[in-house]
């Protein structure tokens, strides 16, 4: 989402005054004449400083745009459309069903989901996104499992040599 | 003599050949993969470690992190995921050479230079650690005050386009950093009642996030990348005498930064990699190049921060003072092995000392090797389908930061970072600054609150201590040099008008 | 009887027989162990060593988790929310007395099933080499001559153990407990660096943690906060010797699990920690790094927390480090 540099400048100075209006609520430490407080209000201060100076466009960045070309977008992208933006969400969202779902499904189904999700969403066919999304969870249970002992939840679908 | 003798007799030990060997494999595979850090793959050999004998468990802690810094670079030249926030400091620039089809020249760089200064930190180790002690000892919170301040002045001077964005991106960062109860006084800071953020936010995740993630979010919206000519990765080494030869300056000075920042604890190889690269900049003799595809930045960034690894153990042997989480570990691995920190290491046990120095030269030569190797089968990646490669990446991302913790809120936050990172970068605002907040802010403020504490209030002993003073005076050089070259440049400007 | 009613019969008494032979002895299965503190540091250690130790003794593994986060919050909440078959325990460190004091956690040392005390370590007094104060004496008379807040000191974060230890110490002298100022550091070894810097006057962490500067000739310890000396460092008086003031205190370990612990899966743990405590390897470990080895049993380790938990609130209302 490209925003223009006005919205994203005021919106870091509403960051930066909230920053400095929560650190003031910080209560001092005795013995400590430079409290908890300090530090963020005058990181909040700056931020509401550079905020305003990027929304008057003093801050002006020279990158070029980058053209999106919706027919050559992957998977989920052209899918959407109009709103092929919140493809770029994919990733985040699938992090997310991880949190929730690693404890309940165990990681070797969370993960099968993840990576198949991912790949479908980029575009590939089943014929890449199935193989891939059963193996790569396997082999990254083996390692970390077996080789490093990290303790990766069982869930309803234990691995083979746990 | 006999005590060298015994170390080499150490070293050649088969437990401890076979350790340095798989750790050195472990920790370049580890570094090369997106998601997953050094910091993760140090902290996962811990309980490998209890079963080995004191110098192989020794060894396989220097050879994998050793490796992983260096492989770090990997994923950031090759995909801008780097794998270590030092890696950050340059990955836009290593990126842009790949996209200019000289990948081989910018990882051949990093691999060439990073084995260079890892020796000689290493040489610095060995000949001048005492004296490196003693500097170390006499940097008191003032003077770390100032160097971190340094540190981040070093965003703004690496910035692409605008310095603003870039000062307001580290200002982010910072605040990030406010997040958590470890702060001076020990009051839970923007916690929101989550007990997770009480611990405030780890770097790595969100360098993950903010890197990895954000990546694979852009991937998800942009077409596949017109692919990269099928040719064969030529020669990894060759034109990297040329680049000695012309850059020797560069790369001496960024061995030096490299080891005197290393040596001091609490700033490690990170805040090394950020400063050289910022040097390298100011220094040059073609500065508009930086950020094109110039591998100059990178001669002297990647030898900073192998350097700074092999100094950071000055303080490590010497003191048990760790200079981050990674040294922290290693002493732990000390002492768990019965080779204690202190002087007795250097007297009792000094062939144990030797034996380590040895492991560490040992490790930096077949980093050579190895990492050619390592380079090779990681461009194999570039020819695999991004569909292929961007869900793993997030798999990745996913364990590599529940490991480090076992902890799922490290992955949560490493989504959360993404999105940020995403639009971040979509209006121009560099997250590798905002990670460089992160990673320095509570040096910043714990340096600043105590050295007040300590002089009760007076900031005088800021600018008076020999050492501040001459630190304050590079920071405010720092600070004022662009606002006196664009003076300058305005008033040239406006002078033929009168 | 026909071999088939026999064989019936017999039958029928194995089949009978079988639930009292199938059921598995504790441990069945790998146990795990979490630790609310990082790799490589000193609890980690201490963790790794007694689930080593426990592994030989019970013949299943016993693998280390590190769950950090929320300075040690986290960990010590996984530890009390784990299911209670005794799969799953943990090393319970002195913050548990004291997280609630400050507001950051409802957990408190009633909130586990304690299973052993395993160590203790008790604050040291540390002054730079070049100090002009050579013994303990020497410093606590210059500290009650001084004026409030010249001298300072460090060793940990703000309202950390060492932090309290100081001002119990000073409470047990008669002064206020913040007439020494506190620096707040990152850990024990960033003050012990910054006293070897000049840039503090004391630090009070443990000996362990000071030891390499002190093996280094950069610092020297005064006094010890115990009721007996440190038989690794056998030259440092307790502060009862040298000062006549029996205060004590201590960073301590312990190994305990979820609240409803099966009582003989309890004691199964308990009887063979207490073998790990005695055993020449626990020992010998804890003795190379100078950390000291106490043990208790269930009922001591309870009454041991329970006393702690009383003496740290108190000590933190003093030091106005409360919240809760």
């Amino acid at each position: 989402m490209h925003l223009s540099d006005r919205i994203t400048g005021l919106f870091l100075a509403l960051l930066g005054a909230l920053a400095a209006w929560g650190g003031s609520r910080l209560p001092g430490v005795p013995g400590q004449e430079i409290g908890p407080a300090v530090f963020p209000m005058v990181v909040g201060i700056g931020l509401v400083l550079c905020g305003v100076m990027i929304a008057f466009g003093i801050g002006h960045s020279f990158e070029e745009e980058e053209v999106d070309e919706i027919s050559k977008a992957p998977g989920l992208a052209a899918h959407l459309g109009r709103f092929r933006g919140a493809a770029a969400l994919a990733p985040p969202a699938l992090l997310l069903f991880y949190v929730f779902a690693a404890d309940r499904l165990g990681f070797l189904l969370t993960a099968f989901v993840v990576v198949l999700a991912g790949s479908l969403a980029m575009g590939a066919r089943f014929r890449l996104a199935l193989p891939l999304a059963i193996a790569a969870p396997l082999l990254v249970h083996l390692v970390f499992y077996k080789l490093l002992r990290v303790p990766l939840p069982e869930g309803l679908l234990a691995a083979p040599w746990a | 003599m006999s005590q060298l003798l015994e170390a080499f007799r150490l070293v050649g030990a088969p437990d401890v050949l076979i350790a340095i060997l798989a750790s050195s494999i472990y920790g370049l595979v580890v570094g090369s993969l997106p998601g997953l850090s050094a910091t993760m793959a140090t902290a996962l050999l811990v309980p490998v470690t209890f079963y080995l004998s004191p110098i192989a468990a020794v060894a396989t802690i220097i050879a994998a992190s050793a490796m992983a810094i260096f492989s770090g670079d990997i994923p950031g030249c090759l995909l801008r995921i780097p794998g270590t926030p030092a890696s950050a400091a340059y990955t836009d620039e290593a990126y842009a050479m790949t996209r200019k089809g000289q990948a081989e020249l910018a990882l051949g760089a990093g691999l060439w230079f990073s084995a260079v200064g890892g020796i000689v930190g290493t040489l610095s180790l060995v000949l001048m650690a005492p004296l490196l002690a003693e500097m170390a000892l006499s940097f008191s919170t003032f003077e770390y005050f100032w160097l971190a301040f340094l540190g981040l002045m070093c965003a703004t001077l690496v910035a692409r386009s605008s310095p603003i964005k870039a000062i307001a991106s580290m200002l982010i960062g910072l605040l990030v950093s406010c997040i958590g109860i470890e702060n001076p006084a020990g009051t839970p800071r923007f916690t929101f009642g989550i007990t997770d953020l009480l611990g405030g936010i780890e770097p790595i995740p969100a360098l993950v996030g903010v890197f990895a993630v954000s990546e694979v979010m852009r991937a998800m919206t942009l077409a596949e990348p017109p692919p990269m000519p099928r040719r064969k990765f030529g020669s990894i080494l060759a034109g990297q005498w040329a680049l000695t030869k012309r850059y020797q300056w560069p790369m001496w000075r960024g061995n030096i930064v490299g080891i005197i920042i290393g040596v001091l604890p609490g700033a490690g190889a990170d805040m090394a990699a950020w400063v050289s690269y910022a040097m390298s900049k100011r220094f040059s003799r073609e500065p508009e190049k930086f950020g094109t595809g110039h591998p100059e930045g990178l001669v002297e960034a990647g030898a900073s921060n192998n350097a700074s690894l092999a100094s950071g153990w000055v303080p490590s042997l010497l003191f048990g003072i760790p200079g981050d989480t990674i040294t922290a570990i290693a002493i732990g691995v000390l002492y768990m092995k019965g080779l204690n920190p202190g002087p007795t290491l250097f007297t009792e046990r000094a062939s144990s000392m030797y034996a380590l120095y040895i492991i560490f030269i040992l490790a930096n030569i077949i980093m050579i090797p190895l990492g050619i190797a390592m380079i090779r089968i990681a461009s194999l990646v570039l020819r695999a389908p991004r569909a292929a490669v961007m869900p793993v990446i997030v798999l990745l991302c996913a364990v590599g930061s529940f490991a480090t913790g076992n902890n799922l809120f490290s992955v949560l936050l490493v989504g959360v970072f993404g999105v940020i990172g995403f639009v971040m970068e979509r209006n121009g605002y560099p997250v590798a600054a905002m990670v460089l907040g992160i990673v320095m802010g509570t040096m910043v403020e714990q340096n600043f609150v105590t050295s007040l504490i300590k002089s009760d209030g007076d900031p005088l002993p800021f600018f008076e201590r020999p050492v501040s003073a001459v630190l304050a005076a590079m920071t405010f050089a720092a600070l004022l040099w662009p606002a006196g070259v664009w003076i300058a440049r305005r008033l040239r400007r406006s002078a033929p008008a009168l | 009887m026909s071999i088939t009613r026999r064989g019936m019969i017999g039958t029928a008494a194995a089949t009978l027989a079988l639930p009292a032979l199938a059921q598995p002895r504790y441990p069945a299965r790998p146990v795990q162990v979490i630790v609310p503190w990082g790799a490589g540091g000193g609890t980690d250690a201490t963790a790794r060593i007694v689930a080593a130790l426990l592994e030989k003794e019970l013949g299943q593994p016993f693998n280390v988790v590190n769950r950090t986060g929320g300075s040690g919050v986290v960990g010590h909440a996984a530890i009390a929310g784990a299911q209670p078959d005794g799969y799953t325990i943990g090393m319970i460190t002195v913050e548990i007395a004291m997280m609630h004091w400050q507001g950051l956690t409802e957990l408190k040392p009633t909130s586990y099933t304690p299973l052993a005390l395993m160590n203790e370590d008790p604050p040291g007094i540390q002054v730079n080499v070049s100090s002009p104060y050579q013994d303990i004496k020497a410093l606590a008379d210059a500290i009650k001559a001084s004026p409030a807040g010249r001298f300072k000191a460090s060793g940990t974060g703000q309202g950390g153990i060492w932090h309290l230890a100081l001002a119990g110490w000073l409470g047990a002298m008669g002064l206020r407990a913040d007439h020494v100022r506190w620096v707040p550091s990152n850990g024990a070894a960033p003050a012990m660096q910054d006293l070897a810097a000049g840039g503090l006057d004391l630090t009070t962490c443990s000996i362990p943690e000071a030891r390499a500067m002190l093996d280094a000739g950069r610092a020297r310890s005064l006094a010890i906060m115990a009721a007996e000396r440190n038989p690794q460092f056998p030259n440092v008086p307790t502060l009862k010797e040298a000062l006549g003031i029996d205060y004590r205190t201590g960073a301590w370990r312990g190994i305990a699990g979820p609240l409803n612990l099966p009582a003989e899966i309890a004691r199964t743990l308990t009887a063979s920690l207490e073998k790990v405590n005695r055993s020449g390897e626990f020992r010998e470990f804890m003795a190379n790094r100078g950390f000291g080895v106490l043990w208790a049993d269930a009922a001591g380790f309870a009454a041991f927390m329970e006393r702690a938990d009383q003496s740290l609130g108190e000590a933190m209302r003093a030091a106005g480090l409360a919240r809760a």
